[in-house]
């Protein structure tokens, strides 16, 4: 999708156009953006904002002329970067906190299976919980598509510094899947 | 890393090879390794397994759990209509610079360079920070700030040699990380854009603390332009300071080159920098004490040679990414990024002597003192594109065809790989102790020092013995001539003779991976072949002359 993406951003930059492909872009990765503002700590009014301000300035950016290659990995990086200033207003970070009690993966499997699943994926997300806040960062990044240097980029951290978060978040994740 | 078939995968590579993040040469050498190790590849199949859990949490629970939207999505349209308004208000010098490139190039000429004259004046008067005003600011404080090693890690989207990249930029491979070499680059564009970011959300450092606390703000410059290889540089300046902390050469081949302080990677919450990964440092090491200490009550130069001696010993001083540092009277040892068993052995080499502290990094300790390194001039080399691919091809068919080039290749480039480390650790060697420190010594310490050095000198000549061997048949089938006896060496002491091996290993990896189609470039050149041999001829006997005078 980037590359599609990129080809139809980098070329006619008509008025109409380029509404038309900044919204389509917003259609296509808006879920995305306001779940990963979500997991960054902002409560869901302040995440829909955001991600909504996130595309009007790649708008403005577009307009201004400005070059952009990779429209997905610009859109995280500047959401980042916004999403961390709305927190700093935010009066308390919010806290995701699922209800696996009520949770369903299937209806069409046995009680059995859906207690294992449901007791599995408990405990995943209580690993992912307690990742470090730049490895959750780049896992939740990396979930979302991003290779290593837009990660980098977004986070404002080396490649290969995201390679070493990533490795060690992997690593707490796959023994809690042993344990 | 250095064996592939006896050793197993390093911890962390196995991710960065199934996300792709591998260079090609290093992902060819896991695959090979994948072939033939069932422990290795259960491994990797087992982390593919905690990749599917970690999409299936994100399909089945963030998905699913996190909160819906609490509106409806907003139709962007009015924002981008307000957005219209707001930039037609803006004054017409402003709105200048937000016109695409393509309107601008088509606006007539003289007109055009009067409009930017204009805005460009108008830009200058503006209040706001703008790239060469940053730029000026940080070169002045470059000035003013104390000069010392820093330690720059360096590193490639393809396997291309650093100096190879930097030689295609214009860019200075001496300083890179420094706002002058940025600023001598950027004044010879033709045309280029600027964007400045002040983040103050720069996740440099910041790692660790609770979120929304003030973070080290950064100020990042980009620059961008329609000509030459390289199609943007970012620099990346603290706030506080204006010091570079990181740097990235993008090329419009998909290339790059990174260059970060290793003072500023993040590490706070893992208490490990990232000085571990990425390739050897292009950046030579520095004596870690400015001068010999004497013996006594405290560690002296005698247990600091004693510590590296062991650890030359299990071949830790090969790449490890182990620091040894004479200070507070103790000869301090550290690492990050070093393996369990490596740690052990490190331990059971060194936990018996006398002023020797140990200490590696664990998640959540501080992070370990990192040997400082100098900048240092990377020789510049123009490779060939065409005559390259050339040559590649002559070279398949006098090998019998692709798989047969793929395993010379290999096998080649791991004896290069492995005569590199020995050059590094004989050129740190030499740096740490002077000659005039070496004179200093006892006897028995003279040895020891001269020992590591021979040993270092011995296996690269064995290196160099196996490439020889491998290239000179095939070379000379494809027309290299055999080369001119080379120059007698003009160094007199083995510290100056470490240097010039160095250098010519250098060299030597250069050609080498030019004529293997590793490294691309842009002059064609029909001489490679001869360059090559010739390289290695000069290699030799810098390393004879280094081992005589160590005899001596």
């Amino acid at each position: 999708m980037d590359g599609h993406l990129a080809q139809i951003l980098s070329h006619d930059r008509g008025l109409p156009a380029l509404q038309a492909q900044v919204t389509q872009l917003f259609e296509e990765c808006r879920e995305d953006v306001y779940r990963y503002l979500l997991t960054l700590g902002l409560d869901a009014a302040r995440a829909q904002e955001s991600a909504q301000e996130v595309f009007l300035r790649l708008y403005a950016s577009l307009k201004k002329g400005e070059q952009i290659q990779n429209p997905r990995g610009w859109i995280f990086r500047v959401a980042h970067n916004y999403g961390l200033k709305v927190l700093t207003r935010q009066s308390a970070e919010y806290s995701f906190e699922p209800d696996f009690e009520s949770w369903a993966t299937s209806p069409a499997r046995s009680p059995e299976h859906e207690l294992l699943e449901r007791e599995r994926m408990s405990r995943f997300h209580r690993a992912v919980e307690n990742l470090s806040e730049q490895q959750k960062r780049c896992l939740f990044l990396r979930m979302e598509g991003l290779r290593y240097p837009e990660i980098g980029s977004a986070l404002g951290i080396s490649t290969s510094a995201v390679g070493e978060f990533l490795r060690r978040a992997m690593a707490r994740l796959k023994r809690v899947r042993d344990e | 890393m250095s064996n592939w078939h006896s050793q197993h995968l390093e911890d962390g590579l196995a991710l960065r090879y199934l996300d792709g993040e591998l260079p090609a040469r290093k992902a060819r050498q896991v695959r090979k390794h994948l072939e033939a190790c069932w422990q290795c590849r259960a491994e990797m199949e087992d982390l593919q397994t905690t990749v599917a859990d970690c999409m299936r949490y994100r399909k089945q629970v963030l998905a699913t759990q996190l909160p819906e939207p609490p509106n409806a999505w907003a139709d962007l349209s009015r924002g981008f209509d307000g957005i219209d308004v707001e930039m037609a208000a803006e004054p017409f010098w402003k709105r200048l610079t937000h016109f695409p490139p393509s309107l601008m190039w088509s606006a007539a000429s003289v007109a055009v360079a009067v409009l930017v004259c204009f805005a460009y004046y108008q830009l200058r008067e503006t209040p706001s920070v703008q790239a060469a005003v940053l730029l000026k600011r940080a070169i002045a404080a470059e000035q003013a700030r104390p000069a010392g090693p820093r330690r720059v890690h360096i590193r490639t989207g393809k396997p291309t040699s650093a100096a190879v990249l930097f030689a295609a930029a214009h860019y200075d491979s001496a300083d890179p990380l420094s706002a002058r070499s940025f600023s001598t680059w950027r004044a010879q564009l033709p045309e280029k854009r600027d964007e400045i970011e002040n983040a103050a959300s720069c996740s440099v450092g910041q790692t660790g603390r609770p979120l929304g606390t003030p973070v080290q703000g950064c100020y990042l410059l980009r620059t961008s332009t329609t000509t030459g290889d390289v199609a943007s540089a970012s620099l990346t300046l603290r706030t506080a300071d204006l010091l570079p902390i990181e740097g990235r050469l993008e090329f419009r081949d998909r290339n790059w080159i990174e260059f970060t302080d290793l003072s500023e990677v993040p590490d706070l919450h893992d208490g490990s920098p990232v000085a571990s990964l990425g390739e050897l440092p292009v950046r030579p090491a520095v004596p870690s004490r400015p001068a010999a200490i004497a013996p006594g009550e405290t560690a002296s130069i005698s247990d600091e040679l004693q510590v590296l001696s062991a650890l030359h010993g299990i071949g830790a001083d090969l790449g490890d990414p182990v620091e040894v540092k004479l200070s507070n009277g103790h000869v301090e040892v550290s690492g990050v990024g070093v393996s369990a068993e490596r740690q052990r052995q490190i331990h059971r080499a060194l936990d018996s002597m006398a002023h020797v502290e140990v200490a590696f990094s664990d998640p959540g300790a501080a992070p370990a003192p990192v040997q400082a390194t100098a900048p240092e001039r990377a020789p510049v080399f123009s490779a060939p594109s065409s005559a390259t691919t050339k040559l590649q091809t002559r070279l398949e068919q006098q090998l019998g065809g692709r798989a047969e080039m793929e395993r010379f290749s290999s096998r080649v480039l791991d004896w290069n790989e492995a005569a590199m480390a020995r050059a590094y650790a004989l050129r740190a060697l030499a740096q740490r102790f002077s000659q005039d420190q070496q004179s200093a010594m006892t006897p028995d310490d003279r040895r020891v020092l001269r020992q590591m050095a021979r040993e270092h000198i011995s296996a690269l000549q064995a290196h160099i013995t196996g490439m020889e061997a491998a290239l000179t048949p095939i070379l000379s089938a494809l027309g290299a001539a055999a080369p001119p006896p080379p120059q007698p060496p003009a160094f007199t002491s083995w510290q100056a003779g470490a240097e010039q091996v160095f250098r010519s290993s250098r060299r030597v990896e250069l050609l080498l991976s030019t004529v293997l189609g590793v490294t691309s470039g842009e002059k064609p050149s029909a001489d490679l072949p001869t360059n090559l041999l010739s390289a290695l001829a000069d290699l030799r006997v810098n390393l004879d002359q280094c081992n005589s005078l160590l005899a001596r």
